[in-house]
């Protein structure tokens, strides 16, 4: 077994090494074969090879020291507008010594900047064309700007196919010397749903317990590793009881840093398929995509949250108190 | 004119300066050290709790020993680059005007977030090559921001005063402004203070505004300030409030700002409102109260604090309708409040983590933090060999691999294995 992350050893180096994505792929080799490069957008879900595709393109444009060539930013850390002021135009504006005139900035997670950066990112991207490509790796295209996609080419991204997955995941575990039994295999794509970094990072735990990877051992693993428990809070709510649920809102919110979005989002799913009355399922939607708007306002995360688990609570009762009728 | 005592009966002299005798001691020895040769450690970093004269030190030192100081806070360095461009004065022991020079970079609390992403790591590489005297002043030097920091520094820990030594220190502002006070009246300000000399000064400022003489009645008030059982009379005239009027008056009575009496509302509110609809009420009048607050972050305009005010307790006492008064409830501190102070540093310490993980593995420190961690906590538990490998892989220091471990044997196991 080596120590490293192997979600990073086996990333692919070359388009060539990508094995999904095969048209996506088949295009962005087409670029390098003309030597240039569009503007791009790659939009999907996450460990879907987004991230990869882009680096591979550049290792193979620019060859090894593709490295002096572009440059990584991640939008999730740097969301703000003097990023695009100062970091990505200082990098865009001077021209790239080499064969190829110009050089790719790979924009990781574009869908977190702010309007403003993005609006400010537009103007830069048309300023230095000549000089800096740039890709934009996003999980959904619809959150970047209308003026940015139309500047982009646009690529889209799917989770890997059942086969894919699998023979991905064989090959890491037989190159690693793990035992990986089938029903292992069913368990990790049915918990990662082909999110291949997921999946890898999944089967490398698994590995460090030093035994055959079976179903328990996995289900073991994501349950340790999944700490916003949205369902569970909301159980505890349809209980009735909100000091509970609030307690683990709290804690999911302090303690594991999971954001107000990602929450409110979860919860959207799940009102959906919880089991109360229909007609109080597009109530509670109602009441969810207010607090959503809330909170992109800047109000209290928790504060507003435990506002929509009161009601939840309330919901319950009143379905108690009918059924008793 | 109003003119702050902070910063009139300021020390300009290190013999002025209250307690800390050792510390300041060991400071002085280590500049005058620079004159023989470039020291070991070219950094001091002087730490401790807030208002007991750290800044003042290096600017009496300054004084005292006629060098140039140059000062910078917090404020004016967020990011690598403002620092390097600070780096330069740095790098020469001379000032300009021909004595000695000394830098001061105050305030490194403040250096927090993704914005300042660097500016420790500017420092630190500040703190290898610097070619006179840097000073660093936080209140918490064990900040696993600064771990790397602090093997380039010399540590310098400065402690609470006893209060004999702040009373001295009131007394001679006192001789200073012409105020007669009693012993007990200055005994009972600095003992308040707990060893922050800059509150005892400023409470000692305003206590006798506009008066010869101090007594010790004058001041016994602040004493009743911290009487917990007004918030209690406070949060019972707001959830058992019959009208909206007397729920708005309880915040006049209420002593402490109405984020804190808003914290007090929002964690006791379900125990006393059992009633499921009355609680769901009361919860989303806490929320328009919020929302309302949001408001007045965004636009700066505090008379919006009313509708705050409404929300939070008028709207509160309008939801109570079915629950029944039964026996008495206690109230409770906020829990929320107890809980982000705690979970602040453990979500300093994930972001750190996810910073190194983002330096290998192309995903946002953010994202890294949520996302890979948790697998990381699972393979350190387990596999101390692969935990070894991928330390060292990722390059994290003692504390980080202490901290995903959550257990000091395993630690040293991977530590062992590491070196």
């Amino acid at each position: 077994m080596s120590f490293e992350m192997w979600a990073e050893k086996y990333r692919p180096k070359t388009l060539d090494d990508m094995v999904n994505q095969k048209e996506i792929v088949e295009r962005l080799k087409s670029f390098v074969k003309s030597r240039n490069v569009p503007h791009c957008i790659f939009a999907g879900p996450p460990g879907t090879g987004k991230t990869t595709a882009a680096l591979c393109l550049a290792r193979d444009l620019y060859g090894e020291p593709y490295r002096e060539h572009i440059m990584e930013l991640n939008a999730s850390d740097e969301r703000g507008i003097d990023v695009v002021r100062e970091t990505v135009k200082t990098f865009a504006r001077v021209r790239s010594i080499g064969e190829i005139p110009f050089k790719i900035m790979i924009l990781d997670e574009a869908d977190n900047m702010t309007s403003d950066a993005q609006q400010a990112l537009r103007r830069t991207m048309e300023r230095y064309t000549e000089t800096c490509r740039f890709i934009l790796c996003a999980n959904y295209s619809g959150k970047i700007i209308e003026p940015i996609q139309s500047r982009c080419a646009p690529f889209r991204f799917s989770f890997l196919p059942r086969e894919e997955h699998d023979k991905y995941l064989k090959h890491i575990s037989e190159n690693e010397n793990v035992k990986l039994l089938k029903e292992g295999l069913d368990a990790v794509f049915e918990v990662c749903g082909g999110d291949l970094r997921k999946a890898i990072n999944t089967l490398q735990a698994a590995a460090s317990l030093n035994k055959p990877i079976d179903a328990k051992v996995v289900y073991s693993i994501t349950g340790k590793a999944s700490p916003a428990d949205v369902q569970k809070m909301l159980e505890i709510a349809m209980k009735g009881n909100f000091m509970e649920a609030r307690k683990q809102l709290r804690e999911m919110i302090q303690k594991y840093g999971v954001a107000g979005s990602d929450i409110i989002r979860q919860i959207h799913t799940e009102i959906f398929r919880a089991d109360i009355p229909e007609q109080w399922k597009i109530k509670l939607a109602n009441i969810v995509g207010e607090i959503d708007y809330r909170l992109v306002e800047g109000a209290d995360e928790e504060v507003q949250l435990s506002a929509l688990l009161a009601r939840l609570v309330e919901a319950a009762n009143e379905l108690e108190k009918s059924n008793k009728v | 004119m109003y003119f702050a005592w902070t910063v009139k009966h300021k020390p300009k002299s290190l013999s002025e300066i209250v307690g800390n005798k050792e510390a300041i001691q060991k400071f002085v020895d280590w500049v005058k050290s620079w004159e023989r040769a470039v020291p070991k450690k070219r950094v001091a970093f002087l730490y401790g709790p807030p208002g007991i004269g750290k800044t003042v030190t290096v600017e009496a030192l300054a004084n005292d020993l006629k060098m140039e100081l140059i000062e910078k806070n917090a404020s004016d360095y967020r990011t690598e680059d403002a620092i390097n461009r600070f780096a330069g004065l740095a790098s020469q022991y001379n000032s300009l005007f021909g004595g000695k020079k000394i830098v001061l970079l105050d305030e490194l609390d403040g250096l927090t977030g993704t914005s300042d992403k660097g500016g420790v790591k500017a420092i630190t590489d500040i703190a290898k090559t610097a070619q006179c005297p840097i000073v660093l002043i936080a209140n918490n030097a064990y900040d696993p921001r600064f771990s790397n920091l602090r093997n380039y520094s010399l540590l310098i820990e400065f402690k609470k005063p006893p209060t004999g030594e702040v009373m001295k220190h009131l007394k001679s502002i006192c001789a200073n402004e012409g105020i007669q006070a009693d012993e007990d009246a200055l005994k009972f300000i600095a003992q308040r203070s707990e060893g922050d000399v800059r509150s005892a000064v400023n409470d000692l400022q305003a206590l006798s505004q506009g008066k010869k003489k101090l007594t010790y009645e004058d001041v016994s008030w602040l004493g009743y300030r911290d009487r917990q059982d007004t918030i209690f009379s406070v949060l019972r005239m707001i959830i058992y409030g019959r009208t909206c009027i007397s729920a708005k008056q309880a915040v006049d009575m209420a002593d402490v700002d109405i984020d804190m009496l808003f914290e007090w509302i929002y964690e006791n509110v379900p125990e006393h409102l059992t009633d499921p609809h009355d609680l769901a009420e009361a919860m989303d009048a806490l929320s328009m109260a919020d929302v309302y607050r949001g408001r007045i972050r965004a636009t700066q305009d505090w008379s919006l604090t009313r509708y705050v005010i409404d929300f939070m307790t008028a709207g509160v006492a309008m939801a109570r309708r079915n629950t029944k008064t039964h026996g008495w409830i206690p109230f409770k501190f906020p829990a929320r409040i107890q809980m982000l102070s705690r979970s602040k540093a453990e979500r300093a310490m994930q972001l750190n983590i996810g910073y190194k993980i983002k330096r290998k593995c192309h995903i946002s420190a953010y994202r890294a933090s949520k996302e890979t961690l948790p697998y990381l906590k699972i393979i350190f538990k387990n596999n101390v060999s692969m935990a070894a490998g991928i330390a060292k892989w990722l390059d994290l220091d003692p504390e980080m691999i202490e901290y995903i471990t959550g257990n000091k044997e395993k630690t040293e196991a991977i530590i062992k294995q590491l070196s």
